[in-house]
């Protein structure tokens, strides 16, 4: 992606207002905007018949023929197979220590675990009822569970499925971690740091605010049982994925950038936290350093930590993990795969794919790529899938989530019939 | 088939606050709904005893069905049989219910047409709620003529009291459900307000 060049990003209604005034046209009104949707905050008054709204999440079973594997379309030698379906929904991945995996979900409010039986796999609803219950992780044979407003811990879950027992109450952590229950933003993402501490994101409560610094916007880390709270990273608007460095062991998030601000930007981006208490911009300053037009003073910029690599505006990057496998060819070795779930804030859609992402000798910067495409259809503007999350399974192999068919597919390798 | 291929009902954890556990026992939890692998034909006959026979309601405070888009029906038996959303009424009947027998119900209303109100409207609360309609921006989601689109229901020549019902349940957040959406909207709209947008929507004609 180039940068984007202007050093103070123009809003997009700037464009459209009369020529001659240099006046900034008014945004909906406090009252008014008190009454507008969540996805709806920030947008400017001219634009409130804009048809741009978020595309709705089936809650029902995509049947097996109707998933469109057939569009995936990857680099050579690499191929794509539907691994696991049937799970409305379906976004964050962990895998268990015996080889389950488990999948987050939103609406629907379910948890899913799939086991595997070698040629076929077998799905259960291990939760369900659950606020937005998107991040999961797994640790010493427990499975952590993040819902908008409660984590909770299942113990010896892969041995009560193995068993075929009732999966029994899980433990409740919500208070031990006491973490803001705001719905928006507020679903979560969760992984355990080399460190063996529990990362979990803050959203912000809002499309574009003030917020405080030590509570939203912010990701933190926490001993497994909740306690020992730390900020690790401060000023990201809205993290649905992270990974840590297989060698150096830094934390690398996506962030989404702003709505409204206009169809070609800011960025959303990938990041490195070099420091602890590291603040990525929000809300002042946004992607490659665009200071915000209403928030941001001139030099809102100056002390902020600035991304390793930006990607389309709105094109939703959230799941993305390290890829250390064997089967991948040696290229691929300590890259990033990125799910993109694919933009609804700009006309012309972006995303819906998996990118690669090349780290830089110094391991400060990121080449992103195109790896897993076709479930756009840049012709008609149509999406036939969404990506959320990426997984590598212990055989070197990708497993990626998609959203909107409910299913997983398995990306592998083998060489080309070229190459020798 | 999800439902087949998963666990068996004694399998699956159910995780849900305390404070349902009370409400949950009522609505008998572990039980079928009626209408649950019925055929279409005899299903219809049994949501018709309240929601009128060709999914025109007639008793207060009940839903029209007939003419809503597909989407937005799948989507709230959905919420129903999950328990996201608890309705005493609703939420048992919405048990054990397929994916599929739902989409077939909702496929099946989304088809029926949708008679308009019997009675003239009130010109005054016409105008009022066309105001507050326009002022609110219904329309961006739920159409100009508001007919619906995708999972935003219906709303011209539903019945009036459920309507209003509905914006009231939805301000006072006792509707339940994942959708936040028309929380965040009714948040400050009072109820002289709420019954103009309701007469209007009731006897919406583009005229």
């Amino acid at each position: 992606m180039p940068p984007l060049t202007p050093p103070t990003l123009t809003r997009l209604v700037l464009a459209v207002a009369t020529a001659g005034s240099f006046i900034v046209p008014p945004l909906v009104s406090a009252e008014e905007q008190e009454q507008e949707p969540a996805w709806a905050q920030g947008r400017a008054a001219e634009l409130g018949e804009s048809p741009l709204s978020p595309h709705a999440t089936p809650l029902t079973i995509t049947p097996e023929e109707d998933i469109p594997v057939d569009h995936l379309r990857l680099p050579d030698g690499f191929s794509a197979e539907v691994w696991a379906h049937g799970m409305p929904g379906a976004r964050m991945m962990a895998l268990g220590d015996e080889g389950t995996l488990f999948v987050g979900t939103r609406g629907i409010g379910r948890v899913y675990a799939v086991t595997d039986q070698g040629d076929a796999r077998e799905t259960h609803i291990i939760a369900e009822g659950l606020g937005q219950p998107n991040g999961v992780a797994f640790k010493d044979g427990s499975l952590y569970v993040a819902a908008i407003n409660r984590i909770l811990r299942y113990d010896d879950i892969e041995s009560h499925l193995a068993q075929g027992e009732d999966i029994p109450e899980p433990e409740e952590l919500t208070e031990a971690f006491g973490l803001p229950d705001d719905e928006h933003h507020g679903w979560k993402f969760l992984a355990f740091g080399p460190d063996g501490r529990l990362y979990v994101p803050v959203g912000a409560p809002c499309n574009g605010c003030e917020v405080d610094p030590d509570t939203h916007a912010t990701i933190h880390s926490f001993e497994a049982d909740g306690s020992d709270m730390r900020i690790e990273a401060r000023g990201v608007r809205n993290t649905v994925g992270f990974d840590f460095h297989p060698e150096t062991g830094e934390l690398w998030f996506t962030d989404n950038n702003q709505d409204w601000i206009g169809e070609h930007g800011p960025g959303d981006e990938l990041n490195r936290l070099g420091e602890p208490g590291e603040h990525f911009g929000f809300p002042e300053c946004h992607s490659v350093g665009i200071v915000d037009p209403e928030l941001g003073s001139a030099n809102a910029c100056d002390d902020k930590t600035l991304p390793a690599a930006v990607t389309d505006p709105h094109s939703a990057p959230l799941g993305m993990r390290f890829y250390t496998g064997e089967m991948f060819p040696e290229e691929y070795r300590d890259a990033i795969f990125i799910a993109r779930r694919g933009s609804w804030n700009r006309t012309l859609s972006v995303g819906y794919d998996v990118l690669v992402a090349k780290l830089s000798e110094d391991g400060l910067r990121a080449d992103l790529s195109p790896f897993m495409v076709g479930l756009l259809d840049p012709r008609e503007n149509s999406f036939s899938g969404r990506p959320v999350d990426v997984l590598q399974m212990t055989d070197g192999a990708l497993l990626v989530s998609d959203e909107q068919n409910g299913a997983i597919y398995r990306i592998s390798y083998e060489s080309p019939s070229y190459m020798e | 088939m999800l439902r087949q291929a998963c666990a068996p009902p004694w399998r699956r954890a159910l995780v849900l606050p305390l404070a349902c556990v009370g409400l949950l026992a009522a609505e008998a939890q572990s039980q079928e709904g009626p209408a649950a692998g019925l055929p279409l034909e005899e299903q219809v006959q049994l949501c018709g005893g309240c929601h009128g026979e060709d999914g025109n309601a007639v008793e207060e405070g009940v839903p029209s069905l007939a003419g809503q888009p597909a989407l937005a029906l799948t989507n709230q038996l959905i919420y129903f049989r999950e328990r996201l959303r608890r309705n005493e009424i609703m939420t048992p009947q919405a048990q054990g219910l397929s994916d599929e027998e739902i989409q077939a119900l909702a496929s099946h209303y989304a088809e029926q047409p949708l008679s308009p109100p019997d009675g003239k409207p009130d010109e005054a609360l016409m105008e009022r709620g066309r105001e507050l309609a326009r002022e609110h921006r219904c329309a961006s989601c739920h159409r100009s003529d508001f007919s619906g689109q995708q999972q935003m229901p219906r709303l011209a020549h539903q019945r009036e009291d459920y309507l209003a019902q509905a914006m009231r349940d939805y301000r006072e957040r006792t509707r339940g459900g994942p959708d936040t959406t028309m929380v965040d909207i009714l948040r400050n709209v009072d109820d002289e307000e709420i019954d103009a947008l309701a007469h209007f929507l009731a006897h919406f004609d583009r005229g």
